[in-house]
């Protein structure tokens, strides 16, 4: 049977690890929390705000990362172009992320799926709540508004060929009181490729709670522990407890 | 050293780190001469079954290839896409002939429950169903990880060596003589991965 995931992500700023709250960089900390023996998969995202920012000590830590790393490894940041993509892969992932890129320019998703599959292409959405209820994407670091609702553009990109599509809530990132199930759920059912749920694990329940309630193929988390000072592997075994398929 | 068949697809670096951490020395060529000199070689690969075939026929390593491995029987393992152009044809994006190692055609996974995602991508476990150097001294149903959407039919020219299930049944792993190839991929499998890389790069 097909295991549900739990994926850790990492953002990096200027090539230092941050976690993050309402997507500013929090604080820094080290890799060295990640129990790479029991992490399913591993999420490595380059949130610089400089778009002309040199990316050199980006590319050097996922380098480096990835000779540790032997699950699979997805990289994103401000991915543009095939070269971006490219590099991404030269570096050592093995998914790329794209997130403000397709939203510029749809048929992107459509060129990395063909030149590379689309297995390859991991769709990322940051939404926030409309003040009318309901969801609306949001790019660029979640600052520009998009007009389109996450369940919409996670079908588009399914037709254009990503293989994943990973949901953030803005509001949740960094505030541990759980996914936003209602949003998760909307892009879940929306799409057939596998769905990954990012912002807002602050305890193991919520994990069990995303793919029960939220339909998520994957729960994914950057923050959550380093304050429970417990391992992936705790989590695991909460979560076979509850019923629900993880390797443990 | 292990030649890794650089075709332009796929996840080489990745293949590569996995072989530095067991000790051997990768090298990522499409260089005739330099594959010719590897011990061994990994056919890795994701992306589109076409498009795989015509990157090697552009790079003229079909040729190649069949050289190495069918008359001079040097031992290679295919790894996902690597894996399905061990098989004769595959339906994705028209049909496409393959390598034709193995006869098996690659067809789209169509999981019995509507329930399951496509593509299937995760941990998943695979049964040994056959003696093979691939899985010495590696657990029954160890858990490897998937992303495919595609599957490789059952051979019947080869040993069907590890099977999985998602919605039915479908070929993990496969051996013929000195050709390897699995579905999953081992350099993504953490501990259970690297013991089947090793058991291909030591016994192969």
């Amino acid at each position: 049977m097909l295991r549900n995931r739990l994926v850790t992500v990492l953002t990096f700023n200027d090539g230092t690890l941050f976690r993050t709250k309402l997507f500013e960089p929090d604080y820094r900390y080290t890799h060295n929390f990640v129990d790479s023996w029991s992490v399913d998969e591993i999420v490595i995202l380059d949130v610089t705000r400089d778009p002309d920012a040199d990316r050199s000590a980006f590319h050097e830590v996922v380098t480096q990362f990835a000779k540790e790393c032997f699950v699979p490894l997805s990289v994103g940041g401000g991915v543009r172009t095939l070269d971006d993509v490219r590099r991404m892969l030269e570096v050592g992932g093995d998914k790329v992320v794209v997130n403000s890129g397709a939203i510029e320019r749809p048929e992107f998703i459509r060129e990395i799926s063909t030149a590379y599959g689309s297995q390859c292409v991991v769709l990322s959405i940051d939404a926030r709540k409309s003040a009318g209820g309901g969801y609306e994407v949001f790019s660029h670091f979640a600052r520009h508004p998009t007009g389109k609702t996450p369940a919409a553009w996670a079908a588009e990109a399914e037709a254009l060929g990503a293989g994943e599509v990973m949901i953030t809530s803005v509001e949740r990132d960094g505030s541990l009181q759980g996914y936003d199930l209602e949003l998760c759920r909307q892009v879940s059912e929306a799409v057939s490729v596998p769905v990954l749920g990012l912002a807002g694990a602050g305890n193991w329940k919520h994990f069990v709670d995303g793919i029960q309630q939220g339909g998520l193929s994957a729960v994914c988390t950057q923050n959550i522990y380093h304050f429970t000072e417990t391992s992936i592997a705790s989590a695991k075994k909460f979560m076979d407890q509850k019923g629900i398929p993880v390797r443990l | 050293m292990i030649g890794i068949v650089d075709y332009g697809l796929g996840n080489l670096t990745s293949v590569a780190g996995a072989v530095v951490k067991l000790g051997y020395r990768p090298r990522i060529t499409a260089d005739p001469g330099e594959l010719s000199a590897a011990e061994k070689l990994i056919l890795p690969g994701v992306g589109a079954f076409g498009d795989g075939m015509t990157n090697l026929s552009k790079r003229g390593l079909v040729d190649l290839l069949n050289d190495l491995v069918l008359k001079r029987r040097k031992p290679i393992l295919g790894i996902c896409l690597g894996f399905q152009l061990l098989g004769a044809s595959s339906e994705e994006f028209g049909h496409t002939k393959g390598l034709r190692w193995i006869d098996a055609a690659v067809t789209p996974l169509q999981p019995d429950d509507a329930a399951l995602r496509l593509p299937h991508v995760g941990w998943n476990e695979v049964s040994q169903t056959g003696t093979s150097i691939l899985f010495d001294s590696i657990a029954d149903r160890s858990l490897f990880y998937f992303v495919h959407k595609f599957r490789l039919g059952t051979p019947t020219d080869a040993s069907v060596v590890g099977t999985c299930d998602y919605g039915g049944p479908f070929t993990a792993a496969v051996q013929k003589g000195n050709i390897f190839g699995t579905q999953f991929h081992p350099e993504k499998s953490q501990q259970a991965g690297l013991a089947l890389l090793r058991n291909f790069l030591e016994r192969a």
